[in-house]
């Protein structure tokens, strides 16, 4: 099996962000970087795949030079090598230019299974895998939920609108985006850590890659206005009730 | 000088945060309830290459030194004070120590044990008559022949009652005085004549196991010994200035976690319509326990770093030891009176850190018995080694 999964750095959810001077994203900064969640879990059933089957893990990132630690996450966790396609202006690009880049290089190298998340915490347009299955014309599963891999054929679980599942066959090559409950993304071991060090991380610029133009343009980005204050109900707690049932069947669509 | 952490070393501290967060956390209001060991949490760290650092790789070395270890006990005890203490059971005591002053065969059959947590480890110097006076101690080993015979008791023992394999102080010779005193690698469990009993009155550490052990004629065998005889005292030493770093990142730990809480509790609670954090005294206190927490840890970090170059540390190590400990004494009582009530509430984090920080100012030598090594070296009565 010779397997790719691409992985973004995404800034820690848990951090204050500030818009940038241009206006158009945030200020990085005096962010902490994290792999994108959605990622870890593509990563780890990628290395469950290769310890299942054997065979060739690469793990792809594209950003700026502070994405190798990300990058070294994903090794410790158990992918063969890295690819860090070099590009300091990433977050300018939109989805079908990071797909093309991707693209540009899986192309043509022949991977049975490309793995991705099912989209970014910080653009969360859930575009990238899609597109990129699109460029290279194969079948692709989105928000996969459970997968198993049997002589040359994926099985997944999806995960619909509305809690349903539906399960989903393709015969490789193919792509996945993973989605939250695919699997729990084991500990890194200290050993595990120190040879991911040692593994090979081939560097490649983006002007190498980079043959389209980005469709769509980020014109402004920009808090959401604060909202007015919530409706406090006073009165006795029969009383309350009353009013709250009142209220949720008005205004909401959670009483009938 | 170099202040940064590497890729490397960010992830472990990432990944033992992570663990503390997922597998002590979500049970430790039971567990410290119940003063429950998890013997197979121990396991899980083990599996995670936690006991291999400062260890060859031929008996289970996971490749990183102390200054790994101290970033994990750190995150341990972040959350948990107790959580910490099976990196010196497993690894930082017993393991480095016999990594040093063991035969060749001592070091195949016992470090990849501790180092995988196949056997539980422990080291055994406190008496009832003797702590910080270690050649005071009375537990003496006679040589019969074809075995030796231990007699005395221990006490304040961390996994007496659940221990395997460990290090036990005695006197060969009490005559001699501390050239007199020899270390022995002891198996307490299926031995006659060995006792063990678990104290159950602690202040706190309560998911820490520690107990007795009584030695009535227990029969050991004659390869038992590590070192030499009579090198006791010089063992017991070299071991306590290591664990003794461990203590000191399980202080940043506490602190840490105190500190954290505390913050967080003075953004939150408002009093006279303002939050608390808004006072000035409110935020003098929190100034002075991160500024001591913050110095604290380059003491810490500066000390496991000597210790990973081979550089003399004794007096750096106690130092840290020294000034971590109080520190998170300090923090967790600043924290205690930041919560107000609810720091005296068993339902908020505040008391148990400082619970757990009094042991820090007693385990591996007192606060006293640090400020003798550092003054002893200060004043050039004692080499630093
Ligand atoms: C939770 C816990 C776990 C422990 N685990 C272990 C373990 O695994 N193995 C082990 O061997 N021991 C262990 N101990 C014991 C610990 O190492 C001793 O308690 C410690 O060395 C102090 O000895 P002591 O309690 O006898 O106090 P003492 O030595 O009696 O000291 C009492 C007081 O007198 C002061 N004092 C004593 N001598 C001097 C001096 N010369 N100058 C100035 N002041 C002095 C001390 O600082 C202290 O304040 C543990 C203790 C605890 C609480």
């Amino acid at each position: 099996m010779n397997i790719l999964v691409c992985i973004k750095q995404v800034p820690d959810m848990e951090s204050r962000f500030k818009v940038d001077e241009d206006g158009t994203w945030f200020d990085g900064a005096d962010l902490a970087w994290r792999m994108n969640e959605y990622d870890e879990y593509a990563v780890e059933q990628a290395v469950q795949l290769k310890e299942e089957t054997g065979g060739d893990l690469t793990v792809l990132c594209i950003g700026p030079e502070r994405v190798k630690e990300t990058m070294k996450k994903a090794l410790a966790m158990g992918c063969d090598r890295g690819v860090h396609v070099v590009d300091n202006e990433s977050f300018k690009k939109d989805p079908f230019a990071i797909a093309s880049i991707i693209a540009e290089f899986a192309g043509p190298k022949n991977f049975d299974l490309i793995f991705t998340g099912m989209q970014s915490q910080d653009r969360g347009s859930a575009q990238v895998g899609v597109l990129v299955a699109e460029m290279l014309g194969l079948p692709c599963a989105t928000t996969i939920v459970g997968f198993s891999f049997d002589n040359g054929v994926i099985s997944v679980k999806r995960e619909l609108e509305g809690g349903v599942k539906a399960k989903v066959t393709a015969s490789v090559p193919a792509l996945v985006t993973c989605q939250l409950g695919l699997n729990s993304p084991r500990y890194l071991t200290l050993p595990n850590i120190l040879k991911a060090k040692k593994k090979e991380m081939l560097v490649i610029p983006v002007a190498d890659l980079s043959k389209t133009q980005a469709l769509e343009e980020t014109t402004s980005l920009y808090f959401p206005e604060k909202k007015g204050t919530g409706l406090i109900l006073e009165g006795d707690v029969a009383d309350l009730a009353d009013q709250l049932i009142k209220i949720l069947k008005e205004k909401t669509a959670v009483l009938a | 000088m170099q202040f940064k952490l590497t890729d490397e070393q960010k992830m472990m501290q990432d990944m033992a945060r992570d663990f503390a967060q997922k597998e002590i956390l979500p049970t430790l209001k039971e567990d410290e309830r119940d003063h429950r060991f998890r013997p197979e949490l121990v396991k899980k760290m083990a599996d995670l290459g936690f006991f291999g650092c400062a260890i060859p790789e031929e008996y289970g070395g996971n490749g990183c030194g102390f200054f790994e270890s101290v970033l994990l006990a750190e995150q341990l005890a972040k959350v948990s004070g107790s959580w910490r203490v099976p990196l010196n059971m497993q690894n930082i005591g017993p393991s480095v120590t016999v990594n040093r002053f063991g035969t060749r065969e001592q070091k195949e059959r016992f470090i990849p044990a501790w180092v995988k947590a196949d056997s539980f480890g422990f080291f055994a110097i406190t008496e009832p008559n003797s702590g910080s006076d270690v050649a005071g101690m009375g537990t003496t080993a006679t040589d019969r022949g074809d075995h030796w015979e231990l007699n005395g008791q221990k006490m304040w023992i961390s996994n007496a009652h659940v221990g395997d394999w460990g290090l036990v102080y005695a006197f060969t010779d009490k005559s001699k005085k501390y050239k007199g005193m020899t270390c022995f690698i002891v198996n307490l469990k299926d031995n006659e004549g060995i006792v063990t009993a678990p104290i159950e009155t602690k202040l706190g550490l309560h998911c820490s196991p520690t107990g007795e052990i009584a030695f009535t004629k227990a029969r050991i065998p004659k390869d038992s010994i590590l070192g030499e005889v009579g090198q006791g005292f010089k063992i017991c030493m070299w071991q306590l200035n290591n664990t003794r770093v461990s203590c000191a990142a399980g202080a940043l730990g506490i602190g840490g976690g105190a500190i954290e809480a505390a913050i967080n509790y003075a953004n939150e609670r408002t009093q006279f319509g303002k939050k608390i954090g808004s006072y000035q005294m409110v935020q003098a206190q929190i100034a002075d326990i991160v500024a001591e927490h913050e110095a604290a840890k380059l003491l810490v970090y500066q000390a496991a770093w000597l210790k990973d170059q081979g550089m003399p540390n004794q007096h750096q190590t106690s130092i840290a030891k020294l000034f971590a400990s109080e520190a998170a004494v300090h923090a967790t009582s600043e924290t205690m009176k930041i919560f107000g009530s609810y720091g005296f509430s068993t339902e908020f984090p505040a008391e148990r850190f400082l619970r757990d920080a009094q042991s820090l100012r007693v385990v591996e030598g007192t606060s006293n018995i640090q400020k003798t090594i550092i003054a002893g070296i200060a004043l050039g009565d004692v080499e630093n080694r």
